[in-house]
């Protein structure tokens, strides 16, 4: 019986220590993947965005503040990925298409950061953009040439990039959005559009009530 | 002692920085070699600790219940996509795998196992066949790499395994059921 009793004990300690590990594991349970983790931080730290020398299909060059007093929605992508980055441009396009025309090009912008800056030049970038029925304009497709400038950004905004031996990069995906000050509030999940066209409607909905 | 000091071995091996990221750079060998070798370990390690401490086990392990279940705790634990991303991103989640998969599941599986009744094993052993079902179908089917680590092949891969692992399970445990032991005795 007094033996029983210490085996019970010790398997409700050995169940309160798993919980409290998968608790901490997992953020309190709300996140299961390294992703999910790394999404809830940076909504948490708003880094801000570095400062990097964009450009863009039309030849270009620019640095952020190019986008003062505007919203940036940005993905990042590289032009000979066959599987992923398509599918993220053509939600992206998607989401530009559910905007009002009154915000588009005023109040916000969009723009597509390649990574892959030896392939992606002016040129390719340019031919990439007429697929998704991007502008060149209010949305913008761009690269950074600058090796160091390009880590630091993607370092800062948690974007993972392995390249494999076929030339191809292994690369995680997702919707940012910078505001007027270059800070990054919000990332959302690339395969819910109308989520990611309805949350940036009403926030731009909400900053033209309080500039009136 | 003897024991003790091949499992302590094992462990200083693959803590050995070449060899931990060689294993580690194949996501299939990090779960399914890396880590059943450090419960290995552990297990070979833990026949000191039982020597020493027979009272400790006795008193706590009686019946064996608490170390298995500490033991499926790690090992769930350890095969859920972020603690394996964690692993490699962070050196204190590193090393709490070399610890917890060699002194908080080795040691206790050792010490349980024999206690367990042949029911409470085939219950184990169903509980990890309905896991690695799970999870290989987790990784085969999950439309989104879950580590940032490794790219979608070696996602795909390790699914795989996990189901090979699990059909053998079922082939196990069907053999147990349906054979008499005695009978070849």
């Amino acid at each position: 019986m007094i033996k029983n009793r210490h085996t019970a004990f010790a398997s409700f300690l050995v169940i309160i220590f798993g919980c409290i590990l998968f608790y901490l594991g997992t953020d309190g349970f709300t996140a299961f993947t390294a992703e999910t983790a790394r999404v809830n931080q940076l909504i948490d730290i708003k880094p801000k965005f570095s400062d990097v020398t964009f450009e863009d299909s039309k030849g270009r060059t620019y640095s952020i503040s190019e986008f003062k007093d505007k919203y940036v929605f940005i993905t990042f992508l590289y032009t000979s990925c066959t599987t992923v980055c398509p599918k993220l441009e053509m939600n992206m396009s998607k989401v530009y298409d559910l905007l009002p025309n009154k915000y588009i090009g005023k109040d916000i912008v969009f723009l597509s950061i390649s990574f892959d800056a030896k392939r992606d030049d002016p040129a390719t970038l340019e031919k990439y953009r007429g697929y998704f029925n991007s502008d060149g304009e209010t949305w913008r497709m761009a690269r950074i040439s600058n090796q160091a400038e390009l880590d630091s950004l993607l370092n800062a905004f948690g974007v993972i990039v392995i390249p494999d031996e076929n030339g191809n990069f292994a690369h995680n995906s997702a919707f940012y959005l910078v505001d007027k000050q270059g800070t990054l509030i919000d990332v959302m999940d690339y395969k819910k559009i109308d989520e990611a066209g309805q949350k940036l409607v009403s926030i731009l909905k909400k900053d033209g009530g309080s500039k009136q | 002692m003897n024991q003790f000091f091949s499992g302590f071995l094992l462990v200083i091996f693959l803590a050995l920085p070449p060899v931990a990221h060689l294993l580690e750079s194949i996501m299939i060998v990090h779960m399914h070699m890396q880590m059943p070798l450090l419960v290995i370990a552990g297990f070979l390690m833990a026949r000191l600790f039982q020597l020493r401490f027979p009272r400790f086990f006795e008193k706590w392990n009686g019946n064996g219940i608490p170390g298995i279940l500490l033991f499926l705790i790690i090992i769930v634990f350890w095969t859920i996509p972020r603690s394996m991303d964690e692993a490699l991103n962070f050196q204190s989640m590193e090393i709490f795998k070399f610890f917890s998969l060699s002194i908080l599941a080795g040691i206790p599986l050792r010490d349980s196992w024999k206690k367990l009744s042949s029911f409470g094993k085939n219950a184990v052993i169903i509980i990890f066949t309905i896991k690695y079902f799970g999870m290989g179908l987790l990784y085969i089917k999950a439309p989104v790499q879950l580590c940032n680590n490794y790219l979608i092949m070696d996602q795909l891969t390790l699914g795989w395994g996990f189901l090979t692992t699990a059909i053998c399970l079922v082939i196990y445990l069907l053999y147990v059921t349906f054979t008499d032991p005695t009978k070849y005795q």
